[in-house]
């Protein structure tokens, strides 16, 4: 149980949350806080523990989102049910994501996600008659259960507490299972795992479809709370690049690296949305800048991500001056 | 247990196996032997699934595995080890072995017993939990070989593990591999390093721009005036 | 077939400049083995010096043009040394992650000091029309057409010619010997990487008068870049020439049959069919790709 201390703190913190905090705007920060924690988690499916970067994860998130918008609006189909037709679209995507990465390697395969991303944003902002083109998709309102109409924050922040810890335990399943293993071989030395008897080209697209799957899940409800679907933003590459940020800085190695990148990164982005309104709007943008740059330091000296790369230098320092 | 046959591996122009046609049988230790650039490791490459050959087949424990891809072949007993070893580096020496284990074993824990055994039978107990990246070069080729045995193969082929290692870490290597052989693993060895093989090999093929010149016991193999010409301009000791 | 002539001229046109844009990312590719995510955001950053430069003081882009080459090569330098000289030669995925840094940090920079609202640079050329037989053009898109052929036939003589050229292709063709032979490859790559960089700097200034600039006008150019790239074999200057012209062919019958709305699709589908099937283009070696160049 040692091991998941820190989710244990993390996650029962946020449960408790509720208990002690009224403030509307605080919940909200929550719950985004836990959904770009789970899409990053989703994301280090593929990226961390397959070693695939994809820089197109967008596509699983917008495929979602527009599922369940579609089927809602269009059909009046449960939101719930969009969730699976969602997540089984991503699916099939992640599968040809899968495909093209066992034919690419490193930045060619990142160049390819975000090309397909980019094709999906195409699609979904020129075909007028079917996606309501570029104006997106409102997503009505309706109070109920199986609409996911909820009224009270607190709903969302469980729902997507109940889903941040299922992508935790998706991981934490990849690390200490049999598959985590040998995706951990594959990671290391491809040639030398298909040599040890590992289907590496099956088990790398399994990781992309359950990461497509799970991203694409997180889209669905991200929809439903924010309550618009704009093919502009869910296709965008900076969503891709976000995901992947949220985790690297986290640390991919681990399975609280990206939910510590999201608690940083999201929070500083909700605090500066509020806080910088009218002239000082147009500071908004300016952490990105800061985080653009640190992105750029830790991929370099502290690969391990912030967490555990600051952990090891206080460490060091500790030790050098006990010394 | 194993038959090449008229195995044929072209890349463009270059011919780098030419109809090899050979058996091996089970409990066999086989010794492949030749000059730089005669074929050794493609053919290698060629029975684990590597490549494809152009021309001939390769038949394991009666299975045609021409052609199928490596991982398959592993788990049909056959496992082969590298050349340049493939360590997984950032992995614990221990998880090295452990991945190994789980092809044949899906259990994680039974696997993580598994490898704890081969580890120890491999001598490389006190390192069981550093990084392979930690090793020198002598300690990666029995991790390689370690991680190879922990497949559980019927056939063992091992592209020069003998290469680059001091005369102590030879010696030990030698007798891994004759031990491995005694308690009844089938193993094809190419050695370049000639004293290795022609203490370990009972039987000894030699090849050169990719055909087989010569095969037969080590005593025999050292006569042969056609294999002394082989090896004309390099230097060896037939011990 | 009365369209024939305007399409032919649409094509070559704007192939022109993408070939600017993508013969920068060729010597950058080509020489440093990176692939640089920010290559569009660089190209934005011309788009918008060319926009203030006429906004704040009514330069016209055509003279700026000769300011942006020394602005970005000292830019590039500049990137050189603080970003990309540490990570020649790490992983795969540490240079994916600086140069996206790079970008996110400069789209931000850009959204942060500029607003995300859509600029056009509109001069007194900007809406002549000429007309040749059957065909019209833009002045502007003759003059970026001609300005960009200029400046694309004045890199390959650089290459082919000089001293420093050659040395460059050498590095490109294998960084070991090149080493060996006492070359200095850090000032190899910081020349590749800031004649790269000013390449499509100026690119970013000729196209101002041509495409709307906002912060993130450099993501489409940027991929567009690449598919031009690896149609034309990965470092290989002229495959990037006449990738160039395919990929403009590509995007004007496209539009042309299916309307401007869905062209940028053809050439992204183009793009992850050419990497799937003909991964070094069409004059690199087969399966360069998966081999990891």
């Amino acid at each position: 149980m040692r091991r998941h201390a820190a989710a244990l703190v993390v996650f029962g913190a946020a449960a408790l949350a509720p208990l002690a905090v009224r403030d509307a705007y605080f919940l909200d920060s929550l719950v985004l806080i836990l959904m770009w924690g789970a899409l990053s988690a989703a994301w280090n499916v593929a990226g961390g523990y397959a070693g695939q970067v994809s820089l197109g994860h967008s596509s699983f998130f917008g495929l979602g989102a527009y599922a369940a918008a579609l089927l809602g609006t269009r059909w009046g189909i449960s939101p719930w049910i969009g969730l699976v037709v969602g997540a089984a679209l991503a699916t099939g995507a992640g599968l040809i994501i899968g495909y093209l990465s066992n034919r690419l390697r490193g930045p060619y395969f990142a160049l390819a996600t975000i090309a397909f991303s980019q094709v999906l944003l195409i699609v979904a902002s020129r075909w007028r008659g079917f996606t309501k083109g570029s104006e997106g998709i409102p997503v009505p309102f309706r109070p109920g259960f199986w609409s996911m109409g909820f009224t009270e924050k607190a709903a969302w922040l469980y729902l997507t507490l109940g889903v941040a810890l299922a992508v935790y335990l998706v991981q934490v399943y990849l690390e200490a299972s049999r598959m985590g293993y040998q995706l951990a071989g594959v990671r290391e030395d491809e040639d030398a795992a298909e040599a040890l008897g590992i289907a590496s080209r099956r088990l790398k697209v399994t990781a992309v479809a359950i990461s497509a799957a799970l991203t694409a899940i997180c889209g669905t409800f991200w929809a439903q709370y924010v309550g618009f679907v704009d093919p502009f933003y869910v296709f965008s590459v900076d969503l891709s690049v976000l995901f992947a940020l949220n985790a690297i800085i986290g640390g991919v190695g681990s399975a609280m690296g990206p939910f510590y990148g999201s608690i940083l990164i999201t929070s500083l982005d909700t605090f500066l949305r509020a806080k910088l309104s009218g002239v000082a709007a147009g500071l908004i943008g300016i952490h990105l800048i800061i985080y653009g740059c640190v992105l750029i330091v830790v991929v370099r000296f502290l690969p391990q991500g912030l967490a555990v790369g600051i952990g090891q230098l206080v460490a060091r320092k500790v030790r050098v001056a006990g010394a | 247990m194993l038959a090449l046959e008229a195995v044929t591996k072209r890349f463009g122009g270059l011919t780098a196996v030419r109809e090899l046609t050979l058996r091996v049988e089970a409990r066999d230790l086989l010794g492949i032997i030749g000059p730089n650039g005669a074929g050794k490791t493609t053919l290698f490459n060629v029975i684990a699934g590597t490549y494809r050959p152009e021309g001939g087949r390769v038949v394991f424990d009666g299975h045609d595995v021409t052609g199928r891809p490596p991982h398959a072949i592993c788990r049909l007993g056959l496992t082969r080890t590298f050349q340049l070893v493939k360590p997984f580096g950032n992995l614990s020496v221990l998880d090295n072995v452990m991945i190994g284990a789980l092809t044949p074993i899906r259990s994680v824990a039974e696997a993580r017993r598994e490898a704890e055994r081969v580890v120890e039978s491999c001598g490389l107990a006190d390192r069981a939990g550093m990084p392979a990246r930690s090793l020198p070069i002598g300690l990666r080729k029995r991790l390689e070989v370690a991680r190879a045995l922990a497949t559980r193969p019927r056939l063992l082929l091992l592209d020069e593990v003998m290469a680059g290692l001091n005369p102590t870490e030879l010696a030990a290597m030698v007798e891994l591999v004759r031990r491995l052989h005694a308690e009844g693993l089938t193993v094809i060895v190419i050695e370049h390093i000639m004293a290795a093989v022609m203490r370990l090999a009972q039987r000894i093929a030699v090849l050169h721009h990719g055909e087989k010149i010569a095969e037969g016991p080590p005593a025999q193999i050292a006569r042969d005036p056609k294999v002394v010409d082989a090896y004309l301009g390099e230097e060896f000791a037939l011990e | 077939m009365a369209a024939l002539p305007q399409l032919l001229v649409s094509t070559i046109l704007l192939g022109g400049i993408y070939a600017l844009i993508a013969v920068g990312l060729t010597l950058i590719f080509g020489i440093m083995r990176v692939v640089n995510f920010a290559h569009g955001e660089f190209l934005m950053l011309g788009m918008y010096l060319a926009f203030w430069s006429f906004t704040l003081w009514k330069l016209d882009p055509y003279l700026v043009l000769f300011v942006s080459i020394p602005l970005f090569f000292s830019v590039g330098l500049v990137t050189y040394f603080l970003v990309m000289r540490g990570v020649i030669g790490a992983s795969h995925n540490v240079q994916i992650f600086t140069t996206v840094g790079l970008s996110t940090a400069l789209q931000n920079l850009a959204l942060v000091l500029w607003t995300a609202d859509y600029r056009i640079v509109r001069p007194w050329y900007g809406s002549v029309v000429v007309h040749v037989g059957q065909a019209a053009f833009n002045l502007a898109q003759i003059v970026a057409f001609a300005a960009a052929m200029g400046f694309t036939l004045g890199l390959f003589a650089f290459m082919k010619l000089t001293h420093a050229g050659r040395v460059m292709r050498a590095t490109a063709q294998d960084r070991e010997a090149a080493t060996l032979m006492g070359v200095d490859t850090d000032r190899v790559y910081r020349l590749a990487w800031s004649i790269g960089i000013a390449c499509v700097g100026v690119a970013g200034v000729l196209m101002s008068p041509l495409y709307s600039t906002y912060p993130t006008a450099g993501l489409q150019f940027v991929l567009l870049a690449y598919v031009v790239v690896v149609l034309g074999g990965l470092g290989d200057m002229a495959g990037a020439l006449l990738g160039s012209v395919i990929v403009a062919a590509v995007e004007v019958v496209g539009a042309y049959v299916f309307g401007t709305a869905w062209k940028e699709v053809f050439y992204f589908v183009l793009f992850i069919l050419v990497l799937v099937f003909r991964p070094a283009g069409l004059f690199g070696q087969r399966g360069a790709e998966t081999l990891g160049v």
